[in-house]
């Protein structure tokens, strides 16, 4: 696993909403959920729409372009026509700063 | 046998009435709870072919699933413009979209290229265009065909002829209904009283506290069956309150039952096998302890007080407290009782505050000996207040128990009784030698009135 770097503040981040950040030139979205903040890859795993121009709802980011949907505090994909996951990368919160390792 | 004289139909069981009952309430009953409405409509046996039947299931989707009002979601699933909702009825599948701020459409799930569901699972969702993931149409969320990737192809696909097929849609209580028939009458004329009705309890004002989506082993009739009576009470529940609940048939797609809970008449069980609750009869004490489950304050009925009147003023308080609602001037019967609207041809309401639950029952796909159960509790909200997120339906198979979804609490054993039967009725259909079921005149007349209209939508 890579390093954790802080990408973001929480106070940026109210709950449930989502921030793009950019890490060593790969967007990642951040989703503040009622458990967590968490972080998985900006792109559907379907037909690469930018998943920060869809939807958090509830643990669920919704792909703006075919609705598919993926666990974002994992990576999985839920709904067709998705079926293959994103990638989820380790979050920590140090009290206002959010860091993000990178899973590979 | 002594009610051989009386005409069919009017024989109660004995004992005080659920009316007797509201009338010693604590507080102003809601009007509508003191209306009583009751007819004789036979005592025919139903035939069993009716659960079993594939040429019957089929006759349903098309002449039923395809004709009457059903609700899909709540509006609180949809509380951002773009936000949708697939729902799914037999084989049709429909996209129910807030496409402007004050305004919710349906359309058809299906691609007007060729065919394909824009939309797959069911459930909430959100997309601000609907793009189909086959060769990539997209609409709009008003249903109006934006653009397509060569459209040199297709001189003769635009806007015109290439839009989503739309759904008529109605609000009421907070729920979107659709129907697929698109010369259907108005939903207020499936309603008999239900609007008038429930303008004293505003389901509008709630909010889904839970949701629980579970496969029932049975055909959605005989689930759905298995809740519109509480004759079962006594052997599936192995408890004493039941035998003198009211029925009321309101019309042809409207019916209810008003089961007092905290009370009981020992008379009522007459001539139910031993003297089990009738002799000894339980004491107030007793009663109040089996009200436990909900949360009381008091262990012991007070003096001056009954278990009914202490356990509905403690819930009174303690739900009021969990909520931020005032229900100072919530009547007893409102508090604790089971009130149960049914609406044809498969949704049921409950107004009550303690047991605030809604159902609905469809077909599993195109499966005759299966259905989908949708149990929601739709707790009251402060005035004023917004409607929270909707929690996902927790999905549970037929081998799964109720007691694995915490939210339910005490409910859940409770469920499990109640859909314990099931499987064991749909095989009993198949292997019996009587070609139908047999219905009391009284107490299971809601069921037969849900044939009845059944049968007026297969004929037309």
């Amino acid at each position: 696993m890579n390093e954790f770097l802080q990408v973001a503040s929480l106070s940026d981040l109210p709950q449930g909403q989502t921030l793009c950040v950019e890490i060593d030139g790969r967007e990642v979205l951040l989703c503040h959920t009622a458990e967590g903040v968490y972080a998985v890859d900006n792109l559907c795993s379907h037909a690469d729409a930018r998943l920060c121009d869809g939807k958090l709802k509830g643990q669920k980011i919704l792909c703006p372009l075919h609705g598919a949907a993926f666990d974002v505090r994992d990576g999985n994909a839920l709904t067709r026509p998705a079926i293959t996951p994103i990638a989820s990368h380790s979050v920590t919160v140090d009290d206002d700063a959010i860091l993000v390792a990178l899973t590979d | 046998m002594t009610e051989k004289t009386a005409a069919p139909g009017s024989a109660r069981a004995p004992g005080h009435t659920v009316a007797s009952t509201l009338a010693d309430d604590t507080r102003q009953v809601p009007p509508p709870l003191m209306e009583q409405s009751f007819e004789f409509l036979g005592d025919e046996d139903i035939p069993c072919s009716r659960y079993t039947s594939r040429a019957f299931a089929d006759l349903e989707t098309e002449r039923l699933w395809g004709r009457s009002w059903q609700w899909a979601c709540r509006e609180e699933h949809l509380q951002d413009v773009g936000d949708n909702y697939v729902y799914n009825i037999g084989p049709y599948s429909i996209i129910v979209i807030r496409s402007e701020e004050d305004n919710i459409q349906a359309f058809i799930n299906s691609c007007s290229h060729r065919g394909t569901k824009l939309l797959g699972g069911e459930g909430a969702g959100y997309s601000p265009q609907l793009t189909c993931p086959f060769h990539g149409w997209t609409w709009n969320i008003k249903g109006e065909l934006e653009s397509l990737p060569a459209k040199w192809d297709f001189p003769h696909a635009s806007a015109e002829t290439h839009g989503l097929h739309p759904v008529k849609t109605e609000l009421w209580g907070g729920f979107v209904f659709f129907n697929l028939d698109p010369n259907a009458k108005p939903l207020v004329d499936y309603m008999d009283v239900m609007p008038e009705h429930f303008s004293h309890f505003p389901l509008e004002q709630r909010r889904i506290r839970v949701h629980v989506q579970k496969t029932l082993p049975a055909n959605w009739k005989a689930s759905q069956e298995a809740f519109m009576e509480a004759y079962h009470n006594f052997e599936t529940h192995n408890a004493p309150n039941g035998a003198n609940t009211q029925y009321d048939v309101f019309g042809k797609y409207v019916s209810r039952f008003i089961h007092n809970i905290g009370n009981y008449s020992p008379e009522s069980l007459s001539d139910y096998p031993g003297d089990k609750w009738r002799d000894p009869p339980l004491t107030e004490n007793e009663l109040l302890q089996m009200l436990s489950i909900f949360g009381l304050d008091h262990d012991e009925v007070p003096a001056g007080e009954t278990a009914r009147s202490i356990a509905a003023e403690d819930l009174r308080r303690r739900i009021g407290k969990g909520l931020g609602v005032d229900l100072s001037a919530v009547s007893d019967c409102m508090m604790l009782d089971s009130i149960e609207y049914h609406l044809f041809p498969n949704m049921f309401f409950f107004p009550g505050i303690t047991v605030p639950m809604v159902y609905r029952f469809r077909p599993n796909g195109d499966d005759v000996d299966s259905c989908i159960f949708d149990l929601m509790i739709l707790e009251p909200l402060p005035e004023g207040a917004e409607h929270p997120e909707p929690p996902e339906p927790e999905k549970l198979s037929v081998e799964q128990s109720y007691t694995e979804s915490e939210a339910l609490s005490w409910l859940a054993p409770v469920y499990d009784e109640d859909t314990g039967n099931l499987d064991l009725q749909q095989q009993g259909f198949k292997t019996s030698r009587k070609p139908g079921i047999t219905l009391g005149n009284y107490q299971e007349s809601r069921i037969r009135r849900v044939h009845m209209t059944l049968d007026e939508f297969l004929q037309e």
